[in-house]
C-alpha cells in the first residue's frame, strides 16, 4: 500500500472539517468493488482440482488446506477409546450450542465436542445485532428480498426463504432462552416493546440488539442452557481430526484429539452437526481478522474430505471497521452499530468518501480505495482511515456511554477517548460468505453429516447482511440439530474408520497434488501450538 | 494378458455380439466330442477358483461317474467376502462366457439342470444374466445340447438369501433347494447327493468362465498362460493401500510383487508395504518376506498361506492390522449361520476380545485368550467359516503381535 496522510496532519484536517457535511456521495459501485476488493484482485482464486467441487474457484489460501491430506491415519485410531452418542455437534459457538440443545431436547444423547471452551467463538463478537422481521411495516418478503440484494442475488432461495420466515421465532425462543434485547424508548422493563435499528443495506428497522454486544449477551444465555441440559456430554479442548465413515459411505462421527490428556478419542454418532465457524485465522490475503482464536475453516477441510460440496468459498467478507491502531488490537472489531447509529467515516484529507450504510462489501472497498490512493492516515507502521467517534457523540450525546460500552471500552484499551479523538480503523478478514452447501434441514449431502452456522454457504450468496449471522446461527442450529435427532437413531453405524482417506489420497495423487500439506490447520502457527508432537501416534 | 475381462468380451446379455467374438466355439468342440471334455480340463490343470483350489476335473468325473437322469450344475455366484469382486464383473459383463461354460459343464457330466445361483445384492448381474439366458434358450446349441445330454434342458437364475455362508458348497445346495443356506457335514459331498439328492456339480463363477475358454482354445494355450509351471490366469481383486485397486487379471504365478507394485501402480502415497489379508480374508498373511511368492495355489500353500478367491487386501504403513482383523473376524462372527456352537460362540467371543482391545481397553489376559482360541476353534464346525476365522487371527497376533500389545490399556503393556 502507498504511505497515507501522517496521522497529525489528517487530525488538524479532520477538526478543519468537523463537523461533516451530511452529503449524498455516488459512488461507482461496480468499478469501486472490481478493483479493490480482495476477492477481485487477480491471482487470489484458483480453481478446485479434486473433490465434489472440483472446477469451483477457491481463494488460494484456502484450497491449498482443502486439497491436502490428513492429520491421522488408521493407526492413529486404534486403541482409541470410543465414545458413544446418537448426536455428535462438533464447536461450541452458537450453532453448537443451539443444535445441541435442539437434539438434546428432542431427545437424543448428545456430545458437544469444541476445540477451545464453551462459547470461545466468533459468536460472541457480534457487535450489531440479530435481523428478524418483527415490526409493523416489516415483513418477511422484505427481509428476503434484502438479503438477496445485498448477497448480489447469488443466495440459494430456498435457504434465505427458511431464514428469514424463522426469524420471529428465534427472537421468542432466544428470549426464553433469557437472553435480553435493547427495548424502544419509553417502554417498559416487562412487556415492551423490542428496539429495532436499521442495518445497512435494509429497507426496514429490522435489527435487534443487546448494547452493542449482542453476540456476547446471546452466548451467555446458550451457555447456561447448554451446561444445565441434560443429556449433552461437553467434551472441551477436543479438536476434531477427522471424520469418520461407515461401511456404507456415511458420516459416522469424528476422531477428536484431547488435548488435556494428549490423546485421540473416537466419538461414534448417527449424526454428526459440523459447526465449525469460518477461516479468519488463515489470514487471507494477508488481513488481520477480527475472528476468534479457532476460525481456521477445519469444517470446511473435514467436510469436503468426506464428499460435501462446498459453494462461494471465493467470496469474504471484509469488515470495514477493524482496529488499525494500535498494532496489538489489529483486526480487532469496530461495531457496525457506530456506522448505524450515525459515525461517518473520514480520510486522510478530512472528507467523507462514502454512503456509511452502504452494504459491507462496498464501505470496505471504498476504505481500501483511499488507502490505496494515498488519501488514508498513516500512524507508525499502520495505515487506514478514521471512524468519526467524537462526531457521533456531538450529534447524541450520550451515546458512547450508554449504548456502545464495547466501542467505549476498546478506545480505552487502545489509550484514547473515543469521545475525543477518531478511531483509526481498515478493514478486516470478517467473515466466510460461502461453504458447505446444504439443504434447508442443514443436510450437507453426505448422508449422516449436517452442517449449521458460518460452515455454511449458500445463505448470504456473495455478500453477507449485518445481523443474518446471528439469525442464521439460531435457525439453522435448531434445524440442523432437529434433523439430526430424528435421523441419529435410524441405524448405528458399523465397522466405523477412515476409508474415505484412501480414495481422497487417490485423488490428490492423481491430479499431482503433495500429501505433504496436511489439514485441518487447528490452531494457527503463531499460537506455537506444535500438533505434530501432540497428535495421534505420539500420544 | 487378459482372457475373461478384455475390455472387448465384455458384450452384458447380448448374445450374437458373443457368438461374433468367437463365442460358442468352446461348447461346439465340447459337443463335438463329449468324452473329451474332462481330459482337456485335467490337461490344462484348472484347478476350483473359488477359493479351495481343487482339481476341476476330478469334481466333474466324480459327477460324471454318478448315474442319471437328474443331475445338477450349480454355478456358484454367491460372492460376499470381504474384498472379493471378481464373480460380479464376469456375471454383469460378460455373462455368456459363464455360461457357455456352465453348458460344457453340463455336457461332461451328463446335467440337464443348470442353476445360476447368484447373490440378490448384486441386482445387475441377476438383470443381465436372465436377459442372457433368454437368448441362450432360442440358440440353436442350446437345443444341440439337449440332444447331446438326453434329457430336456433347464437353464436356472436363482438367488440366494445373499448371506455369506451360501456361497459354501453345501450351503449353496441348501439354498438352490429353497431352504436357509446351514452347510452340511462332507461326506456326503454335493457329487453323491446334492440338489434333491441328485448328484450336483458346484464350481465358481470364474472357475466355469475359463472351462468354455479351455475347450475352445485348448489345453495348451491355456497352460502357457501362466508361468513358472501354474496354468492359466487369474482374477485378483486388489484393494487396500495401493495406488490402483481394482480387478486385475495376471497370469497365475505372478508374484506378489507384481501385482502390488507394477499392476497396482505401487504403495498408496510411498507407505511401506506390511502386509496382504487373502481372500477371503481367512488365511494366513502375506508379508514383506512374501513379496516375491508366485501367487499361485501350490506356492501360497507351500509357505501355509492360500491363495483363496484372489482377493489381494494390502495393508500399509498408517493402516492398522488389528483394526482389519477385528473388522474381518466381526464379519465371520455376523455370519457364522449358528449351526455349531464353538463357530456361532467361538467367533463373537474372539470379535468381543478384538472390539475390546482396539476400543484400549485390552489387557494381557486379552491375548492369552485369544491364542487359546485360535488353537481351539479350527476343525469345529461344520464348514470352513470358523477355521478361517481363527486362521487370520493366529496369523495377525503371530506377525504383528507388537500392534496388539501396544494397543492394550496404558499400564498394563508388556
Amino acid at each position: 500500500m502507498s504511505g497515507g496522510i501522517p496521522h497529525a496532519e489528517a487530525l488538524a484536517a479532520w477538526r478543519a472539517r468537523t463537523p461533516a457535511q451530511p452529503q449524498a456521495l455516488a459512488l461507482p459501485v461496480p468499478e469501486l468493488l472490481k478493483r479493490f476488493h480482495p476477492d477481485r484482485q487477480p491471482g487470489s482464486m484458483v480453481p478446485l482440482r479434486v473433490g465434489a467441487s472440483a472446477g469451483l474457484p477457491c481463494r488460494a489460501e484456502l484450497a491449498t488446506l482443502l486439497q491436502s491430506d490428513s492429520l491421522v491415519e488408521d493407526v492413529d485410531i486404534a486403541a482409541a477409546p470410543m465414545l458413544d452418542a446418537d448426536v455428535l455437534v462438533i464447536g461450541g459457538g452458537g450453532a453448537g450450542c443451539v443444535a445441541a440443545l435442539t437434539a438434546a431436547r428432542a431427545g437424543a444423547r448428545v456430545i458437544l465436542a469444541t476445540k477451545l471452551r464453551l462459547g470461545d467463538s466468533n459468536t460472541v463478537m457480534a457487535e450489531g445485532g440479530i435481523q428478524a422481521a418483527v415490526g409493523a411495516e416489516d415483513s418477511l418478503q422484505r427481509h428476503f428480498e434484502d438479503t438477496l440484494r445485498a448477497g448480489h442475488f447469488t443466495a440459494n432461495k430456498e435457504l434465505v426463504a427458511a431464514l428469514v420466515s424463522d426469524g420471529p421465532a428465534v427472537i421468542r425462543w432466544l428470549i426464553q432462552e433469557g437472553m435480553s434485547f435493547d427495548l424502544a424508548e419509553g417502554s417498559e422493563r416487562i412487556g415492551g416493546n423490542l428496539l429495532r435499528k436499521k442495518p445497512g443495506g435494509a429497507t426496514a428497522a429490522r435489527l435487534l440488539s443487546y448494547r452493542d454486544f449482542t453476540g456476547l449477551e446471546m452466548m451467555r444465555a446458550l451457555r447456561e442452557a447448554v451446561l444445565l441440559q441434560p443429556g449433552i456430554t461437553l467434551l472441551d479442548r477436543h479438536p476434531s481430526l477427522e471424520l469418520l465413515t461407515d461401511d456404507r459411505g456415511r458420516c459416522a462421527g469424528a476422531a477428536l484429539h484431547d488435548l488435556s490428556l494428549g490423546r485421540t478419542v473416537l466419538a461414534r454418532a448417527g449424526a454428526t452437526v459440523l459447526a465449525t465457524g469460518g477461516a479468519g485465522r488463515l489470514h487471507i490475503a494477508g488481513f488481520p481478522t477480527s475472528n476468534h482464536y479457532g476460525a481456521t475453516a477445519d469444517g470446511l477441510v473435514l467436510a469436503y474430505r468426506l464428499g460435501a460440496a462446498l459453494r462461494e468459498v471465493d467470496s469474504f467478507q471484509y469488515h470495514p471497521t477493524g482496529i488499525a491502531w494500535p498494532p496489538h488490537m489489529e483486526g480487532q472489531l469496530v461495531s457496525e452499530a457506530a456506522r448505524a447509529s450515525g459515525a461517518a467515516l473520514v480520510n486522510g484529507l478530512g472528507e467523507r468518501f462514502v454512503d456509511e450504510l452502504e452494504t459491507r462489501d462496498v464501505v470496505a472497498s471504498a476504505i481500501l480505495r483511499e488507502m490505496a490512493e494515498g488519501r488514508g492516515v498513516a500512524r507508525g507502521n499502520s495505515l487506514g482511515v478514521f471512524l468519526d467517534t467524537p462526531g457521533l457523540e456531538r450529534e447524541k450525546p450520550g451515546i458512547l456511554g450508554k449504548s456502545l460500552v464495547t466501542l467505549t471500552h476498546l478506545a480505552h484499551r487502545a489509550g484514547f477517548d473515543a469521545a475525543a479523538e477518531p478511531f483509526l480503523i481498515c478493514p478486516t478478514l470478517h467473515y466466510q460468505n460461502g461453504g458447505v452447501a446444504i439443504d434447508p434441514d442443514g443436510w450437507s449431502g453426505v448422508p449422516g453429516l449436517l452442517c449449521a452456522g458460518e460452515v455454511t454457504g449458500g445463505l448470504h450468496g456473495r455478500n453477507r447482511m449485518m445481523g443474518n449471522a446471528l439469525l442464521e446461527l439460531v435457525a439453522f442450529g435448531r434445524r440442523a440439530g432437529r434433523s439430526a435427532a430424528a435421523n441419529a437413531r435410524a441405524e448405528r453405524p458399523r465397522n466405523i474408520g477412515l476409508t474415505h482417506l484412501a480414495d481422497w489420497r487417490r485423488a490428490l495423487i492423481a491430479q499431482g497434488l503433495p500429501l505433504t500439506s496436511k489439514a485441518p490447520v487447528i490452531f494457527p502457527p503463531y499460537g506455537n501450538f506444535d500438533m505434530a508432537t501432540q497428535r495421534g501416534r505420539a500420544a | 494378458m487378459k482372457i475373461l475381462i478384455d475390455e472387448r468380451r465384455c458384450v452384458g446379455a447380448d448374445l450374437p455380439a458373443w457368438m461374433a467374438l468367437g463365442g460358442g466355439t468352446g461348447l461346439e468342440r465340447a459337443l463335438a466330442d463329449p468324452a473329451g471334455i474332462i481330459p482337456a480340463i485335467e490337461a490344462a490343470g484348472l484347478r476350483g477358483l473359488g477359493g479351495a483350489g481343487f482339481p476341476t476335473h476330478r469334481k466333474w468325473a466324480a459327477v460324471a461317474a454318478q448315474p442319471g437322469p437328474g443331475k445338477w450344475v450349480v454355478c456358484n455366484g454367491n460372492e460376499d467376502e470381504p474384498g472379493t469382486f471378481k464373480d460380479r464383473f464376469l456375471l454383469s459383463r460378460t455373462p455368456h462366457q459363464v455360461i457357455e461354460g456352465a453348458l460344457v459343464a453340463a455336457l461332461a457330466v451328463k446335467a440337464a439342470n443348470i442353476v445360476l445361483y447368484i447373490n440378490p445384492r448384486e441386482a445387475a448381474a441377476v438383470r443381465v444374466l436372465r436377459e442372457a439366458v433368454t437368448q441362450w434358450e432360442a440358440h440353436r446349441l442350446f437345443a444341440r445340447l439337449a440332444t447331446a445330454i438326453g434329457e430336456e434342458l433347464h437353464l436356472l437364475v436363482v438367488t440366494g438369501s445373499g448371506l455369506y455362508i451360501g456361497g459354501e458348497e453345501t450351503a449353496a445346495v441348501a439354498s438352490v433347494m429353497g431352504g436357509f443356506p446351514f452347510p452340511t457335514l462332507k461326506p456326503p459331498f454335493p457329487a453323491e447327493t446334492g440338489v434333491n439328492g441328485a448328484p450336483t456339480l458346484v464350481n465358481n463363477v470364474e472357475t466355469l468362465a475359463h472351462a468354455g475358454q479351455i475347450l475352445g482354445h485348448g489345453p495348451e494355450w491355456y497352460r502357457s498362460l501362466g508361468l513358472g509351471g501354474a496354468p492359466g490366469t487369474k482374477l485378483f481383486s486388489l484393494s487396500g493401500d495401493v495406488l490402483r485397486p481394482g480387478l486385475h487379471e495376471l497370469p497365475m504365478g505372478t508374484s506378489l510383487r507384481s501385482l502390488v507394485f507394477e499392476h497396482g501402480g505401487g504403495m498408496l502415497a510411498g507407505k511401506a508395504f506390511k502386509a496382504v489379508f487373502t481372500g477371503g480374508p481367512s488365511n494366513t498373511l502375506l508379508t514383506a518376506a512374501d513379496l516375491d511368492v508366485p501367487l499361485d495355489f501350490d506356492s501360497l500353500r507351500a509357505r501355509g498361506s492360500r491363495l483363496g478367491t484372489g482377493a489381494m487386501i494390502v495393508v500399509g504403513e498408517g493402516t492398522s492390522i488389528l483394526r482389519k482383523t477385528a473388522e474381518y473376524v466381526t464379519f465371520f462372527a455376523n455370519n457364522s449361520c449358528g449351526q455349531c456352537p464353538p463357530c456361532k460362540i467361538g467367533t463373537h467371543q474372539v470379535s468381543r476380545i478384538l472390539e475390546r482391545i482396539e476400543a484400549g481397553a485390552g489387557r494381557p489376559d486379552d491375548l492369552r485368550a485369544l491364542e487359546n482360541l485360535t488353537e481351539l476353534l479350527p476343525g469345529s464346525g461344520r464348514c470352513g467359516l470358523v477355521d478361517g476365522a481363527a486362521t487370520v487371527l493366529a496369523s495377525s497376533l503371530k506377525t504383528f503381535r507388537a500392534e496388539y500389545e501396544q494397543a492394550l490399556r496404558p499400564g498394563e503393556k508388556r
